[in-house]
């Protein structure tokens, strides 16, 4: 019990509290980019989502039984590269053939996953402070929820905003990153959520 | 373990993980493009987010300026 306990309150935590946008920065060029419209940012979202997970199932194992017993730990952050790399194109494939109106949305955008920060912050930090797999589990699904959680939060404030009156030199990006700040305020009011809980 | 040994792991993950990805880019550029999607540009809007002067897509935009 105290296992799935821990388990959720790692999900929730880094999902909320030590969110991958709005507490460590990380995937900040799409949570700008591509969160004009709210179907186009659950599209990335969700392939963020299933990108990051399936890069840390397959990145902890690579380092745990190969890299490090191989004693080449130093080419982690290499490997970890191409992984993400090769899961963004299979995620791309399967977009263009399954997908075509997400396609259209995203459509050039969506190799950039690879050089999305956070895929690669996830598998890098789930070795570094060597969690075991189910800690990085619940790492990479809190992080990757996280990540989808405010990218379509934020895009439905922006689709509200462009309707909204907005002072001119306020419109656009300016207006979107103060909301993006009170957003970043909001979450750091969690902090402290689980101090009490004795597992 | 020894240096050699460690040296030739090194370069068989790397050519494998090479090859992985070769094998998906190919599958990729090989999938034909969805209808309508043959045109697609870099949006003006989203790119004015990003700071990063050296990617393609800010590139062509200001190559067609």
């Amino acid at each position: 019990m105290n296992i799935f306990i821990s388990f959720v309150l790692a999900i929730i935590s880094s999902m909320l509290i030590d969110n991958v946008v709005l507490s460590r920065f990380y995937g900040i060029c799409p949570f700008l980019g591509v969160s004009r419209k709210v179907n186009s940012s659950l599209g990335m979202g969700v392939a963020v989502v299933f990108v990051i997970m399936l890069a840390t199932v397959i990145c902890w194992p690579l380092y745990n039984f190969i890299l490090v017993p191989a004693g080449i730990a130093f080419m982690d952050t290499v490997a970890y590269i191409l992984v993400i790399a090769s899961i963004v194109q299979l995620v791309g494939l399967f977009i263009k053939k399954y997908s075509p109106s997400l396609y259209k949305s995203l459509g050039i955008y969506l190799p950039l996953i690879t050089t999305n920060c956070a895929v690669l912050g996830v598998a890098q930090s789930n070795t570094d402070q060597g969690l075991s797999f189910l800690n990085s589990i619940a790492n990479a699904m809190g992080t990757s929820i996280g990540f989808l959680l405010i990218i379509v939060t934020f895009s439905c404030i922006r689709v509200r905003l462009e309707s909204s009156n907005t002072p001119k030199a306020f419109k656009g990006l300016p207006i979107a990153l103060i909301c993006a700040a009170l957003m970043a305020i909001a979450l750091v009011g969690l902090q402290g959520l689980f101090s009490g809980i004795k597992l | 373990m020894s240096k050699e040994i460690s040296l030739v792991i090194a370069i068989v993950v790397l050519v494998a993980l090479l090859g992985i990805f070769l094998i998906t880019f190919v599958a990729y550029r090989k999938t034909p493009l969805p209808k309508g999607c043959e045109n697609l540009k870099a949006d003006d809007e989203k790119c004015a987010a990003c700071s990063n002067t050296q990617c393609v897509f800010n590139k062509k935009e200001e190559e067609e300026k």
